[in-house]
């Protein structure tokens, strides 16, 4: 509107005289009143004044300001009553006494306690307890009497306030000393102040998480005091917060303020999820809007968690998700947030969540969050692989289509997205991650879409890509017996059986290797080398010196003055090129298939050959469990050499001549490698002491105690099991002869099962480097079954020597 | 709720990082004095124990809850000294 037409437009307060008489603007301003319509009543009552001046007019005008104020009062619009009182104490002087009492509940309620407090001063004592009451119902701070000027600061109320109000600071701002409320204990129960010490109480004890305190306090609190009005405030910061009602604002600022963040989202999560189940979207949004700031700076996870319940109760609810992702920061360009709804669809529609994923991955890939190889990739394609429903004619029908052949067109065209190709997706997960379970899906969606072949096909890829494990090598046993190649089917159950146990390949290689050797020993010589040939095929006929066993049994077999037999014994002779190692597995093969060995031809071995052959025979037929007589002479060169062994050969001399059972190779090798420096030095003490305790004198026992118990510790500090374990059987063999060591003063020999420490194990080994003579052996094997059985008295089986001496002192004759 | 949480581990923790940690928190929350405390510990190891699972939650997880409260576990219960103010604002049905 122009400011012309304002001007002639006739203002509302410049009315025109009514021309009423005061009787008449009296029924109107009671009338109004009793609408309690009380600001168009002091207009009425205005219009009067100017109208019919008078006492009349005058008591009404006080009527309806009176009735405006007390309305004003009553919505707590004190601040505006107080104004208007103002006004009217200074127009009507007459009524300022009534007026001022009129306002000194918007003066309690303002801050202003002043008027109240001067009459509180010089009251009556009923009047001061009336006083007293309105005061502890609308006094909102103790400081407001700690501080008034009206009374004097020795007046028994002003002390309180100011020690409640000092304690109420006190109790909010930190932790209590102990014993600071004790200031409290003199406010007696009946003053206006006790409420406000139930208080401070309260507060305390909720700063000190006693809830069960708070609550005691809180009840003793009456109702109609002002402290009672923060009882909900702090019934909601403490567990169980789970009230439904929403705060006032002034409460809920409170909350935020002294109990953090979770109030607030409690109360915002549960707006949303009522909006939400109310299917209304617009309130859900608002409810998301004002959560969003929550949870934005949450940890990653707990935002993750948020937004996928999010966006499942969203879709769960039929609600647009368009909105959501507008209010969402990142929206559909973060990757993450399109993985969370392709989650969310996977409840719905395959279909959806399978386009959904796909723009998960374009989007991954393209922002570096997922590498275009790998595991990641390689799960999430294998995922929506398994999206599809196992049924072909429900992919089809889903997509609307009649075959594979117009899907396979339909993509090739565009007109349908390449995530819906899933051999595709499969291999796109083999390419990025060959694991057996990418093959096993590939298996099984050709075995499933009707290709058994392009299925078996990917189940010998497989194979070939993970050699060790046995699930596709029975995929394709089972493929070829159903389509009768029986010959592979074989083959394929012959390598599953051997990938069962290594000991099952093992076992065939001693059992074929037995029954060549019988066929040698009887004389069937063409079927010993078929089982040769076979032999020849297994893996383990290739590993260490196998081949040279062969080379040896191919030779026997061959006829003798065949046309076989030179060209094998040219192939045994270049195959085992150490002339030791030829005459002692031929020697052995002699006595062993009672067959003539060829004739060798003359060598003079160096001792580098002689402690090759050596070893290498122990090992070899310790493996094969076959006998290996070894001349005495040989074994006798060997231990004077020993020094010009290698450490695996010391090694290997150590354990055949404990297989070989002869104690002094063992003792000799062992002595040498302790002084080299060797990770599995501990081995060569624990030969040390097992050729010692074969020895039958007492040194050499101590001897081997030490050194098997040195050995087991070492062995168990490099985690070798099997070396504590041998260690540990030795050492068994002795426990039996302590009590006798006992007889003779010799003191009990420490537990064998007690730790050593490093310096003792040192001192061990640096005794038996320091050793020069040899120790005497038992005699061979056969001389010492004799002295076994010859050696059989009642009780004890204890070494002859210790006999002796326990009847050297005795008096009578031995009995035996 | 959130087994990295829950065991207080970094996204990128690897087995013996993770290994480490479950022993830790079964120290501070043994099954015989807290079982509840326990389940929760031995349900965020199961779910972190290897590659393999830590790869299925990253990229197939989490789980969305049906009761959108069960979030409130992640925001705990907290005290703050405030001053005098606000409670006598609240007292006075004033906001800042």
């Amino acid at each position: 509107m122009s400011k012309r037409r304002q001007a002639q437009r006739p203002s509302r307060r410049t009315r025109q005289p009514s021309g009423l008489d005061v009787a008449t603007w009296r029924r109107r301003i009671e009338s109004l009143l009793t609408q309690d319509k009380s600001r168009e009543a002091v207009e009425a009552a205005k219009q009067c004044l100017k109208e019919c001046p008078g006492v009349e007019a005058e008591e009404l005008a006080i009527q309806a300001y009176t009735a405006r104020i007390l309305s004003l009062q009553a919505h707590g619009m004190h601040q505006e009553a107080q104004a208007l009182g103002s006004i009217v104490r200074e127009r009507f002087p007459a009524y300022q006494s009534q007026f001022a009492l009129l306002l000194q509940p918007s003066g309690l309620a303002t801050g202003d306690v002043e008027a109240l407090l001067t009459e509180l001063a010089t009251a009556e004592p009923a009047r001061q307890r009336e006083l007293e009451r309105r005061l502890a119902s609308t006094l909102t701070d103790p400081a407001m009497v700690a501080h008034t000027a009206v009374l004097p600061d020795a007046h028994p109320l002003k002390g309180m306030a100011r020690a409640v109000s000092e304690m109420f600071t006190a109790v909010t701002s930190g932790p209590l000393p102990a014993g600071a409320l004790v200031a409290l204990d003199a406010i007696p129960r009946q003053s206006l102040f006790a409420p406000w010490k139930l208080l401070i109480r309260a507060l305390d004890a909720f700063y000190r998480h006693d809830d069960a305190a708070v609550l005691a306090n809180l009840e003793r609190i009456p109702a109609e005091t002002v402290p009672a009005r923060l009882a909900p405030a702090l019934r909601r910061l403490m567990p169980p917060d789970d009230s439904p009602a929403v705060p006032v604002p002034a409460v809920a600022a409170l909350i935020e303020q002294v109990g953090g963040p979770r109030s607030l989202v409690r109360t915002q999560l549960a707006q949303l999820t009522q909006a939400l189940t109310a299917r209304d979207g617009r309130k859900a949004l608002a409810a998301v809007r004002s959560m969003l700031p929550s949870f934005q700076s949450a940890p990653a996870a707990l935002r993750r968690t948020f937004l996928a319940s999010l966006f499942h109760l969203w879709y769960r609810y039929n609600l647009s998700p368009e909105q959501l992702l507008k209010l969402l920061p990142s929206g559909h360009s973060d990757p993450d947030i399109l993985r969370l709804i392709a989650l969310t669809l996977e409840h719905l529609e395959w279909a959806f969540a399978l386009q959904a994923w796909d723009r998960y991955l374009t989007s991954a890939t393209a922002t570096g969050q997922l590498a275009s190889t790998g595991p990641e990739i390689a799960r999430v394609l294998l995922h929506m692989a398994q999206l599809f429903p196992p049924d072909r004619e429900a992919v089809l029908d889903t997509l609307e289509l009649d075959s594979e052949q117009q899907l396979h067109r339909q993509i090739r065209s565009g007109r349908l997205p390449a995530c819906f190709d899933r051999p595709a997706l499969l291999e796109r997960a083999r390419a990025a991650d060959p694991v057996a379970q990418v093959f096993r899906a590939l298996v099984a969606h050709y075995e499933q879409w009707g290709d058994p072949k392009r299925a078996e096909a990917e189940a010998e890829a497989w194979h070939r890509a993970h050699p060790q494990d046995l699930e596709p090598v029975l995929y394709v046993l089972r493929a070829t017996e159903r389509r009768g190649a029986i010959r592979k089917a074989l083959n394929c159950l012959a390598e599953a059986i051997d990938r069962v146990h290594p000991e099952v390949r093992q076992s065939r290689f001693r059992l074929l290797l037995a029954g060549a050797e019988r066929r040698i020993k009887e004389g069937k010589l063409a079927l010993a080398l078929d089982d040769l040939r076979r032999l020849e095929q297994e893996t383990r006929a290739s590993e260490g010196d196998y081949p040279a066993y062969l080379l040896a049994l191919r030779w026997l077999a061959a006829l003798p003055g065949s046309d076989m037999a030179v060209p094998q014994a040219e192939a045994f002779a270049n195959g085992v090129a150490n002339p030791v190692l030829q005459s002692l597995i031929l020697e052995a093969l002699g006595a062993t298939l009672k067959v003539a060995i060829p004739p060798l031809p003359k060598a003079n071995p160096s001792h580098e050959q002689v402690l090759d052959g050596l070893a290498r025979a122990c090992t070899l037929f310790r493996a094969l469990d076959r006998p290996l007589p070894v001349p005495a002479a040989l074994l006798k060169r060997a231990e004077q050499h020993l020094e010009q062994a290698s450490t695996a050969q010391l090694h290997a001399l150590c354990t055949g001549g404990l297989w070989l059972e002869r104690p002094a190779l063992t003792y000799h090798a062992a002595g040498h490698g302790l002084g080299r420096t060797d990770p599995l030095g501990y081995r060569f003490l624990l030969a040390r002491g097992q050729a010692l305790a074969a020895c039958q004198a007492y040194e050499a026992q101590d001897r081997a105690r030490s050194c098997l118990r040195a050995a087991r510790e070492l062995a168990s500090r490099a985690r070798d099991m099997e070396a504590v374990r041998d260690a540990s059987t030795a050492l068994d063999t002795f426990e039996g002869l302590d009590m006798f060591r006992a007889m003779f003063g010799r003191p009990l020999e420490p537990d064998t099962e007690a730790s050593m420490s490093q310096e003792e194990i040192a001192q061990i080994i640096a005794q038996e480097r320091s050793r020069r003579g040899t120790p005497q052996f038992p005699a061979t094997a056969a001389r010492r079954k004799t002295r076994r059985t010859a050696r059989r008295r009642p009780g004890f089986g204890l070494p002859d020597e210790l006999f002796e001496d326990l009847f050297s002192f005795m008096p009578f004759e031995r009995p035996f | 709720m959130d087994p990295f949480a829950v065991l207080g581990l970094d996204e990128n923790a690897d087995d013996e990082a993770v290994r480490a940690a479950y022993l830790h928190a079964l120290r501070l929350a043994p099954p015989d004095r807290d079982p509840e405390g326990f389940r929760r510990i031995r349900e965020a190891y199961e779910a972190l124990r290897d590659v393999e699972s830590r790869l299925t939650l990253r990229l197939f997880g989490p789980a969305p809850l049906n009761d959108l409260n069960e979030l409130l576990e992640a925001f705990p219960a907290e005290r703050h000294y405030v001053g005098p103010g606000p409670w006598l604002q609240a007292l006075q049905g004033r906001s800042r």
